[in-house]
Protein backbone atom coordinates (compact mmCIF):
# COMPACT_ATOMS: atom_id res chain seq x y z
CA UNK A 1 0.00 0.00 0.00
CA UNK A 2 1.33 3.34 -1.13
CA UNK A 3 1.06 6.46 0.68
CA UNK A 4 -1.58 7.73 -1.70
CA UNK A 5 -4.08 4.56 -1.21
CA UNK A 6 -3.31 4.82 2.66
CA UNK A 7 -4.19 8.65 2.73
CA UNK A 8 -7.47 8.07 0.57
CA UNK A 9 -8.46 4.85 2.69
CA UNK A 10 -8.13 7.03 5.56
CA UNK A 11 -9.94 9.83 3.98
CA UNK A 12 -12.75 7.34 3.38
CA UNK A 13 -12.81 5.78 6.65
CA UNK A 14 -13.13 9.21 8.20
CA UNK A 15 -16.05 10.18 6.12
CA UNK A 16 -17.86 7.42 6.70
CA UNK A 17 -17.36 7.24 10.43
CA UNK A 18 -18.28 10.85 10.20
CA UNK A 19 -21.55 10.20 8.16
CA UNK A 20 -22.66 7.01 10.65
CA UNK A 21 -21.80 9.99 13.37
CA UNK A 22 -24.30 12.14 11.90
CA UNK A 23 -27.46 9.74 10.97
CA UNK A 24 -27.01 8.13 14.54
CA UNK A 25 -27.45 11.46 16.41
CA UNK A 26 -30.69 12.30 13.06
CA UNK A 27 -32.23 8.59 14.52
CA UNK A 28 -31.32 8.26 17.92
CA UNK A 29 -29.83 11.87 19.62
CA UNK A 30 -31.97 14.96 19.79
CA UNK A 31 -33.27 15.05 16.17
CA UNK A 32 -34.98 11.52 16.19
CA UNK A 33 -38.15 13.41 18.37
CA UNK A 34 -37.87 11.70 21.28
CA UNK A 35 -35.62 14.13 23.46
CA UNK A 36 -37.62 15.56 26.12
CA UNK A 37 -36.18 18.99 28.37
CA UNK A 38 -38.09 20.49 31.28
CA UNK A 39 -37.18 23.61 32.19
CA UNK A 40 -38.29 25.57 35.73
CA UNK A 41 -37.29 29.27 35.43
CA UNK A 42 -34.95 29.12 32.67
CA UNK A 43 -32.79 26.17 34.31
CA UNK A 44 -32.52 22.31 32.72
CA UNK A 45 -33.87 20.54 35.00
CA UNK A 46 -34.44 16.99 33.61
CA UNK A 47 -33.47 15.66 29.91
CA UNK A 48 -35.63 12.27 29.16
CA UNK A 49 -35.19 10.01 26.24
CA UNK A 50 -38.56 9.27 25.46
CA UNK A 51 -38.02 6.20 23.81
CA UNK A 52 -36.20 4.72 26.24
CA UNK A 53 -38.86 5.36 28.87
CA UNK A 54 -39.95 1.65 29.73
CA UNK A 55 -42.64 2.44 32.51
CA UNK A 56 -44.69 5.15 32.90
CA UNK A 57 -43.76 7.24 35.99
CA UNK A 58 -43.98 10.79 37.03
CA UNK A 59 -42.16 13.31 39.39
CA UNK A 60 -42.68 16.44 40.45
CA UNK A 61 -40.75 20.06 40.04
CA UNK A 62 -41.20 22.37 43.33
CA UNK A 63 -41.12 26.37 42.90
CA UNK A 64 -41.56 29.67 44.89
CA UNK A 65 -44.67 29.34 47.48
CA UNK A 66 -45.62 25.85 47.24
CA UNK A 67 -46.04 25.81 43.51
CA UNK A 68 -45.96 22.43 41.91
CA UNK A 69 -45.82 21.08 38.90
CA UNK A 70 -46.06 17.09 38.11
CA UNK A 71 -44.55 15.81 35.10
CA UNK A 72 -45.73 12.44 33.78
CA UNK A 73 -43.89 10.45 31.17
CA UNK A 74 -44.60 7.46 29.09
CA UNK A 75 -42.44 5.96 26.27
CA UNK A 76 -42.59 8.51 23.49
CA UNK A 77 -44.96 10.90 25.10
CA UNK A 78 -44.78 13.85 28.07
CA UNK A 79 -47.48 15.89 29.89
CA UNK A 80 -48.08 18.09 32.71
CA UNK A 81 -50.44 15.92 34.79
CA UNK A 82 -51.48 18.16 36.96
CA UNK A 83 -49.87 21.95 38.79
CA UNK A 84 -50.94 23.87 41.69
CA UNK A 85 -51.05 27.07 39.07
CA UNK A 86 -54.75 28.72 39.26
CA UNK A 87 -55.75 28.79 35.38
CA UNK A 88 -54.50 24.86 35.03
CA UNK A 89 -53.49 25.66 31.18
CA UNK A 90 -50.42 23.70 31.17
CA UNK A 91 -52.42 20.88 32.90
CA UNK A 92 -54.69 21.07 30.10
CA UNK A 93 -52.49 21.26 27.09
CA UNK A 94 -51.96 17.63 27.72
CA UNK A 95 -49.30 14.93 25.81
CA UNK A 96 -46.50 16.21 23.20
CA UNK A 97 -44.78 13.64 21.69
CA UNK A 98 -43.25 15.94 18.77
CA UNK A 99 -41.48 19.24 18.91
CA UNK A 100 -44.64 21.68 17.17
CA UNK A 101 -45.30 23.21 21.04
CA UNK A 102 -44.20 22.77 24.20
CA UNK A 103 -46.11 22.25 27.19
CA UNK A 104 -46.04 25.57 29.16
CA UNK A 105 -47.16 26.58 33.22
CA UNK A 106 -46.72 29.97 32.69
CA UNK A 107 -47.17 31.34 36.76
CA UNK A 108 -44.67 28.30 37.42
CA UNK A 109 -42.16 29.33 34.44
CA UNK A 110 -41.89 25.73 34.03
CA UNK A 111 -41.14 24.61 29.92
CA UNK A 112 -41.74 20.60 28.78
CA UNK A 113 -40.02 20.42 25.22
CA UNK A 114 -38.97 17.99 22.97
CA UNK A 115 -36.68 18.41 20.75
CA UNK A 116 -36.32 18.09 16.90
CA UNK A 117 -37.26 14.88 15.27
CA UNK A 118 -40.22 14.91 12.80
CA UNK A 119 -43.23 17.06 13.46
CA UNK A 120 -46.86 17.29 11.72
CA UNK A 121 -45.80 20.94 11.68
CA UNK A 122 -42.97 23.85 12.32
CA UNK A 123 -44.85 25.62 15.29
CA UNK A 124 -48.69 25.88 15.53
CA UNK A 125 -50.70 28.51 16.28
CA UNK A 126 -53.08 29.18 19.06
CA UNK B 1 0.38 15.65 -10.94
CA UNK B 2 0.16 12.17 -9.65
CA UNK B 3 -0.38 13.28 -6.67
CA UNK B 4 -2.63 16.38 -7.22
CA UNK B 5 -4.69 13.36 -9.24
CA UNK B 6 -4.87 11.38 -6.05
CA UNK B 7 -6.13 13.67 -3.82
CA UNK B 8 -8.70 14.69 -6.18
CA UNK B 9 -9.44 11.30 -6.45
CA UNK B 10 -9.41 11.22 -2.24
CA UNK B 11 -11.94 14.81 -2.44
CA UNK B 12 -14.57 12.47 -5.03
CA UNK B 13 -14.46 9.55 -3.02
CA UNK B 14 -15.20 11.93 0.11
CA UNK B 15 -17.84 13.42 -1.69
CA UNK B 16 -19.76 9.92 -2.69
CA UNK B 17 -19.21 8.90 0.52
CA UNK B 18 -21.17 11.89 1.92
CA UNK B 19 -23.98 11.60 -0.68
CA UNK B 20 -24.48 7.65 -0.78
CA UNK B 21 -25.04 7.50 3.11
CA UNK B 22 -27.47 10.61 3.20
CA UNK B 23 -24.98 12.51 5.29
CA UNK B 24 -26.61 15.68 5.67
CA UNK B 25 -26.61 17.64 8.69
CA UNK B 26 -29.68 18.49 10.15
CA UNK B 27 -29.98 22.42 10.05
CA UNK B 28 -31.01 24.27 13.07
CA UNK B 29 -31.62 27.54 14.10
CA UNK B 30 -28.82 29.89 14.17
CA UNK B 31 -29.69 31.58 16.94
CA UNK B 32 -32.88 31.05 19.21
CA UNK B 33 -34.63 31.59 22.16
CA UNK B 34 -37.56 31.18 24.78
CA UNK B 35 -38.70 33.52 27.16
CA UNK B 36 -41.84 34.65 29.58
CA UNK B 37 -42.72 38.18 28.71
CA UNK B 38 -46.24 39.68 28.46
CA UNK B 39 -47.76 37.56 30.06
CA UNK B 40 -46.94 34.36 27.82
CA UNK B 41 -44.25 32.60 26.21
CA UNK B 42 -42.42 33.46 23.64
CA UNK B 43 -39.83 31.40 21.33
CA UNK B 44 -38.08 33.13 18.73
CA UNK B 45 -35.94 31.73 16.13
CA UNK B 46 -33.87 33.17 13.40
CA UNK B 47 -32.75 30.84 10.98
CA UNK B 48 -30.85 32.28 8.47
CA UNK B 49 -28.98 35.95 8.42
CA UNK B 50 -29.42 36.24 12.59
CA UNK B 51 -26.95 37.01 15.00
CA UNK B 52 -26.91 36.66 18.75
CA UNK B 53 -26.91 40.58 19.08
CA UNK B 54 -30.31 40.77 16.78
CA UNK B 55 -32.00 38.03 19.06
CA UNK B 56 -30.90 40.11 21.89
CA UNK B 57 -32.16 43.27 20.31
CA UNK B 58 -35.89 41.65 19.77
CA UNK B 59 -35.65 40.53 23.07
CA UNK B 60 -34.71 43.60 24.82
CA UNK B 61 -37.84 45.14 22.36
CA UNK B 62 -40.01 42.67 23.79
CA UNK B 63 -39.31 43.34 27.58
CA UNK B 64 -39.46 47.22 26.71
CA UNK B 65 -43.24 46.92 25.52
CA UNK B 66 -44.04 44.91 28.52
CA UNK B 67 -43.16 47.61 30.16
CA UNK B 68 -44.80 49.79 28.33
CA UNK B 69 -48.31 48.36 27.32
CA UNK B 70 -49.01 45.76 31.02
CA UNK B 71 -52.50 46.21 32.43
CA UNK B 72 -51.16 45.01 35.62
CA UNK B 73 -48.20 47.01 35.90
CA UNK B 74 -48.85 50.16 37.78
CA UNK B 75 -45.72 51.93 35.94
CA UNK B 76 -47.14 51.27 32.41
CA UNK B 77 -48.45 53.96 29.75
CA UNK B 78 -51.76 51.36 29.85
CA UNK B 79 -52.17 51.52 33.63
CA UNK B 80 -52.14 55.28 33.63
CA UNK B 81 -54.57 55.84 30.96
CA UNK B 82 -57.03 53.22 32.91
CA UNK B 83 -56.30 55.04 36.11
CA UNK B 84 -56.11 58.85 34.98
CA UNK B 85 -59.75 59.46 36.17
CA UNK B 86 -60.83 61.03 32.63
CA UNK B 87 -57.06 62.72 32.14
CA UNK B 88 -55.49 62.61 28.70
CA UNK B 89 -52.01 60.55 29.36
CA UNK B 90 -49.17 61.31 27.59
CA UNK B 91 -48.38 57.95 25.35
CA UNK B 92 -44.60 56.88 23.62
CA UNK B 93 -44.45 56.65 19.98
CA UNK B 94 -44.82 52.85 19.72
CA UNK B 95 -48.09 52.53 22.07
CA UNK B 96 -49.30 55.41 19.63
CA UNK B 97 -49.02 53.51 17.12
CA UNK B 98 -50.16 50.14 18.47
CA UNK B 99 -53.47 51.77 19.58
CA UNK B 100 -53.99 53.92 16.65
CA UNK B 101 -54.24 50.59 14.79
CA UNK B 102 -55.95 48.89 17.23
CA UNK B 103 -58.74 51.57 17.29
CA UNK B 104 -59.28 51.02 13.26
CA UNK B 105 -59.49 47.60 14.07
CA UNK B 106 -62.83 47.64 16.71
CA UNK B 107 -64.16 50.03 14.34
CA UNK B 108 -63.64 47.93 11.14
CA UNK B 109 -65.10 44.92 13.04
CA UNK B 110 -68.31 46.87 14.44
CA UNK B 111 -67.17 46.49 17.58
CA UNK B 112 -66.84 42.97 18.11
CA UNK B 113 -63.06 43.37 18.32
CA UNK B 114 -63.41 46.33 21.70
CA UNK B 115 -60.22 46.90 23.68
CA UNK B 116 -62.12 48.63 26.45
CA UNK B 117 -63.67 45.24 27.58
CA UNK B 118 -61.14 45.05 30.38
CA UNK B 119 -63.08 45.48 33.14
CA UNK B 120 -65.34 42.73 32.24
CA UNK B 121 -62.21 40.21 31.47
CA UNK B 122 -60.91 41.19 35.55
CA UNK B 123 -64.96 40.61 36.96
CA UNK B 124 -64.84 37.13 35.14
CA UNK B 125 -61.47 36.69 37.00
CA UNK B 126 -59.40 35.25 33.58
CA UNK B 127 -57.05 37.90 35.34
CA UNK B 128 -56.13 36.12 38.09
CA UNK B 129 -57.30 32.59 37.56
CA UNK B 130 -59.98 33.43 40.50
CA UNK B 131 -63.11 32.62 38.01
CA UNK B 132 -66.23 33.88 38.88
CA UNK B 133 -69.54 34.31 36.84
CA UNK B 134 -70.70 37.63 37.02
CA UNK B 135 -75.17 37.91 37.43
CA UNK B 136 -77.13 39.22 35.42
CA UNK B 137 -77.45 42.85 36.31
CA UNK B 138 -73.50 43.26 36.70
CA UNK B 139 -72.99 42.04 33.24
CA UNK B 140 -75.24 44.63 32.26
CA UNK B 141 -73.84 47.26 33.48
CA UNK B 142 -70.18 45.51 32.55
CA UNK B 143 -71.28 45.53 29.02
CA UNK B 144 -72.74 49.34 28.89
CA UNK B 145 -68.90 50.30 29.83
CA UNK B 146 -67.44 49.05 27.09
CA UNK B 147 -67.53 51.07 24.53
CA UNK B 148 -64.35 51.90 22.25
CA UNK B 149 -65.31 54.55 20.74
CA UNK B 150 -65.61 56.52 24.03
CA UNK B 151 -61.53 56.67 23.58
CA UNK B 152 -60.03 59.69 22.68
CA UNK B 153 -56.27 59.21 20.77
CA UNK B 154 -54.99 62.49 20.17
CA UNK B 155 -51.96 61.38 17.26
CA UNK B 156 -50.13 64.55 17.09
CA UNK B 157 -50.26 65.14 20.93
CA UNK B 158 -49.36 61.69 21.10
CA UNK B 159 -51.82 61.53 24.32
CA UNK B 160 -54.96 59.08 25.33
CA UNK B 161 -58.46 59.68 26.99
CA UNK B 162 -60.55 57.41 29.04
CA UNK B 163 -63.48 58.18 30.35
CA UNK B 164 -63.05 57.66 34.31
CA UNK B 165 -63.55 54.15 35.28
CA UNK B 166 -62.99 52.68 31.70
CA UNK B 167 -59.92 50.49 31.22
CA UNK B 168 -58.29 49.20 27.65
CA UNK B 169 -56.43 46.21 27.46
CA UNK B 170 -54.29 45.65 24.34
CA UNK B 171 -54.21 41.99 24.85
CA UNK B 172 -55.65 41.20 22.00
CA UNK B 173 -53.39 43.11 19.37
CA UNK B 174 -50.47 43.18 21.41
CA UNK B 175 -48.64 40.25 20.60
CA UNK B 176 -49.66 40.58 16.84
CA UNK B 177 -48.26 43.86 16.34
CA UNK B 178 -45.10 42.88 18.34
CA UNK B 179 -44.71 40.22 16.09
CA UNK B 180 -45.22 42.56 12.89
CA UNK B 181 -42.78 44.92 13.94
CA UNK B 182 -40.06 42.57 15.18
CA UNK B 183 -39.92 40.83 11.56
CA UNK B 184 -39.92 43.96 9.57
CA UNK B 185 -36.62 44.82 11.78
CA UNK B 186 -35.07 41.72 11.00
CA UNK B 187 -36.09 41.34 7.13
CA UNK B 188 -34.29 44.98 7.32
CA UNK B 189 -31.35 43.63 9.51
CA UNK B 190 -30.86 41.21 6.55
CA UNK B 191 -32.50 38.40 8.23
CA UNK B 192 -34.13 36.26 5.32
CA UNK B 193 -35.63 33.05 7.59
CA UNK B 194 -37.29 33.10 11.13
CA UNK B 195 -39.83 31.84 13.23
CA UNK B 196 -41.48 33.99 15.92
CA UNK B 197 -44.17 32.26 18.24
CA UNK B 198 -45.15 34.92 20.26
CA UNK B 199 -47.60 33.21 22.98
CA UNK B 200 -49.46 31.18 20.00
CA UNK B 201 -49.28 33.73 17.40
CA UNK B 202 -47.17 32.92 14.99
CA UNK B 203 -44.99 35.15 12.84
CA UNK B 204 -42.28 33.95 9.80
CA UNK B 205 -39.75 36.14 8.11
CA UNK B 206 -39.58 34.20 5.01
CA UNK B 207 -39.52 30.86 4.15
CA UNK B 208 -37.11 27.93 5.54
CA UNK B 209 -33.31 28.28 5.09
CA UNK B 210 -34.29 25.79 2.22
CA UNK B 211 -37.16 28.06 0.41
CA UNK B 212 -39.87 26.04 1.16
CA UNK B 213 -42.85 27.36 2.84
CA UNK B 214 -43.20 27.22 6.77
CA UNK B 215 -45.71 25.26 8.13
CA UNK B 216 -48.07 26.09 10.91
CA UNK B 217 -50.10 23.74 12.72
CA UNK B 218 -53.63 24.62 13.58
CA UNK B 219 -54.97 22.64 16.73
CA UNK B 220 -57.86 21.12 17.06
CA UNK B 221 -59.83 22.78 20.22
CA UNK B 222 -62.13 19.56 21.03
CA UNK B 223 -58.62 17.30 21.42
CA UNK B 224 -57.61 16.66 25.41
CA UNK B 225 -54.19 16.84 23.67
CA UNK B 226 -51.81 19.29 21.73
CA UNK B 227 -53.23 18.11 18.41
CA UNK B 228 -53.11 19.98 14.98
CA UNK B 229 -56.47 19.57 12.69
CA UNK B 230 -54.39 20.73 9.91
CA UNK B 231 -51.36 22.90 8.36
CA UNK B 232 -51.03 25.28 6.37
CA UNK B 233 -48.01 26.71 4.36
CA UNK B 234 -46.78 30.46 4.33
CA UNK B 235 -44.06 33.15 3.58
CA UNK B 236 -43.79 36.33 5.11
CA UNK B 237 -47.08 35.72 7.10
CA UNK B 238 -48.44 35.71 10.55
CA UNK B 239 -50.94 32.92 11.34
CA UNK B 240 -53.01 33.84 15.15
CA UNK B 241 -55.87 31.82 16.31
CA UNK B 242 -58.60 32.89 18.92
CA UNK B 243 -60.31 29.82 20.61
CA UNK B 244 -62.77 29.06 23.17
CA UNK B 245 -59.96 25.93 24.70
CA UNK B 246 -57.54 28.16 25.51
CA UNK B 247 -57.90 29.89 28.78
CA UNK B 248 -61.95 28.81 30.11
CA UNK B 249 -63.35 27.48 33.62
CA UNK B 250 -66.28 25.24 34.43
CA UNK B 251 -68.95 25.73 36.77
CA UNK B 252 -72.49 23.98 37.30
CA UNK B 253 -71.85 22.22 34.01
CA UNK B 254 -71.25 25.18 32.00
CA UNK B 255 -68.06 25.83 30.19
CA UNK B 256 -67.14 29.82 30.35
CA UNK B 257 -64.25 31.30 28.14
CA UNK B 258 -61.87 34.18 27.81
CA UNK B 259 -62.70 35.65 24.49
CA UNK B 260 -66.31 37.88 25.50
CA UNK B 261 -68.72 39.46 23.38
CA UNK B 262 -68.88 43.45 23.87
CA UNK B 263 -72.56 43.36 23.33
CA UNK B 264 -72.91 40.94 26.53
CA UNK B 265 -69.88 41.40 28.27
CA UNK B 266 -70.76 37.31 28.37
CA UNK B 267 -68.21 34.53 26.87
CA UNK B 268 -69.18 34.76 22.65
CA UNK B 269 -71.52 32.00 22.06
CA UNK B 270 -71.65 31.69 17.71
CA UNK B 271 -71.11 27.60 17.90
CA UNK B 272 -67.30 28.02 16.87
CA UNK B 273 -64.13 26.47 18.90
CA UNK B 274 -61.67 28.62 17.46
CA UNK B 275 -60.77 31.25 14.66
CA UNK B 276 -57.50 31.12 12.55
CA UNK B 277 -56.63 34.46 10.68
CA UNK B 278 -53.57 34.30 8.36
CA UNK B 279 -52.27 37.12 6.23
CA UNK B 280 -49.28 39.78 5.71
CA UNK B 281 -49.94 42.08 9.33
CA UNK B 282 -49.13 40.36 12.39
CA UNK B 283 -51.44 43.25 14.42
CA UNK B 284 -54.82 42.92 12.09
CA UNK B 285 -54.54 38.74 12.27
CA UNK B 286 -54.35 39.15 15.92
CA UNK B 287 -57.43 41.47 16.25
CA UNK B 288 -59.74 39.81 13.56
CA UNK B 289 -59.29 36.43 15.07
CA UNK B 290 -60.77 37.52 18.21
CA UNK B 291 -63.42 39.58 16.29
CA UNK B 292 -64.60 36.78 14.12
CA UNK B 293 -64.96 34.30 17.00
CA UNK B 294 -67.28 37.16 18.58
CA UNK B 295 -68.74 37.66 15.44
CA UNK B 296 -69.56 33.63 14.67
CA UNK B 297 -69.17 32.06 11.26
CA UNK B 298 -71.70 33.66 8.97
CA UNK B 299 -71.25 37.66 10.11
CA UNK B 300 -67.82 36.91 9.87
CA UNK B 301 -67.62 35.44 6.22
CA UNK B 302 -69.35 38.77 5.26
CA UNK B 303 -66.77 40.84 7.20
CA UNK B 304 -64.00 39.15 5.11
CA UNK B 305 -65.34 39.67 1.70
CA UNK B 306 -66.13 43.08 2.69
CA UNK B 307 -62.77 43.55 3.02
CA UNK B 308 -60.39 42.35 0.89
CA UNK B 309 -58.28 45.04 1.14
CA UNK B 310 -56.68 43.06 4.90
CA UNK B 311 -55.25 40.02 2.57
CA UNK B 312 -56.18 37.99 5.14
CA UNK B 313 -57.66 34.10 4.76
CA UNK B 314 -59.43 32.57 7.28
CA UNK B 315 -60.09 29.29 9.15
CA UNK B 316 -62.83 28.77 11.01
CA UNK B 317 -63.33 25.34 13.37
CA UNK B 318 -66.43 24.88 14.83
CA UNK B 319 -67.86 23.41 17.85
CA UNK B 320 -68.76 20.47 16.43
CA UNK B 321 -65.25 19.60 14.28
CA UNK B 322 -66.17 20.89 11.01
CA UNK B 323 -64.48 23.15 9.73
CA UNK B 324 -64.87 26.16 6.74
CA UNK B 325 -61.52 27.90 5.19
CA UNK B 326 -61.26 30.58 2.82
CA UNK B 327 -60.69 29.70 -1.07
CA UNK B 328 -56.97 31.65 -0.63
CA UNK B 329 -55.31 28.70 1.61
CA UNK B 330 -57.03 26.10 -0.51
CA UNK B 331 -53.71 25.03 -2.32
CA UNK B 332 -51.77 25.79 1.00
CA UNK B 333 -52.91 23.37 3.87
CA UNK B 334 -52.47 19.86 5.01
CA UNK B 335 -55.14 17.74 6.95
CA UNK B 336 -53.19 15.68 9.47
CA UNK B 337 -53.40 12.29 8.46
CA UNK B 338 -54.35 11.66 12.12
CA UNK B 339 -58.09 13.63 10.75
CA UNK B 340 -58.10 12.15 7.78
CA UNK B 341 -62.14 12.68 6.75
CA UNK B 342 -62.09 15.73 8.20
CA UNK B 343 -65.40 17.76 7.39
CA UNK B 344 -63.97 20.79 5.34
CA UNK B 345 -66.11 23.46 2.99
CA UNK B 346 -64.11 26.00 1.35
CA UNK B 347 -65.97 29.78 1.36
CA UNK B 348 -65.66 31.48 -2.21
CA UNK B 349 -64.57 35.41 -1.95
Amino acid sequence: MNKRTALLAALLAGAVLLCAGVIWRQHSGPGGGVLARVYQRGELMEEIRLDRVQEPYSFPLTGEGGAENVVEVEPGRIRIVSATCPDQVCVRQGWISDSTVPVVCLPNQVIVEIVGGEGFADTAAG
Amino acid sequence: MKRAKGLRLAALALGGAVLLSGCVTRTEPSVSTQIFVMDTIMSLELWEGGSQEQLNQAVEQLYQWEDLWSATDEDSEIWAADHSGGEWVTLSGDTVDLLSQALDLCRLTGGALDLTAYSAVKAWGFTTGEYRVPGEEELAALADGIDHTQVELDRDACRVRLPAGMELDLGAVAKGYAGARLAEQLREQGVTSALLNLGGNVQTVGGKPDGSPWSVGVQDPASEQVDNLLAIQVVDQAVVTSGSYQRYFQQDGQTYWHILDPETAAPARTGLASVTVVGPDGTVCDGLATALFVLGEEAGIELWRAHPELGVQVIWVREDGSVALTEGLEENYQVNPQHRGLDMTVVEA
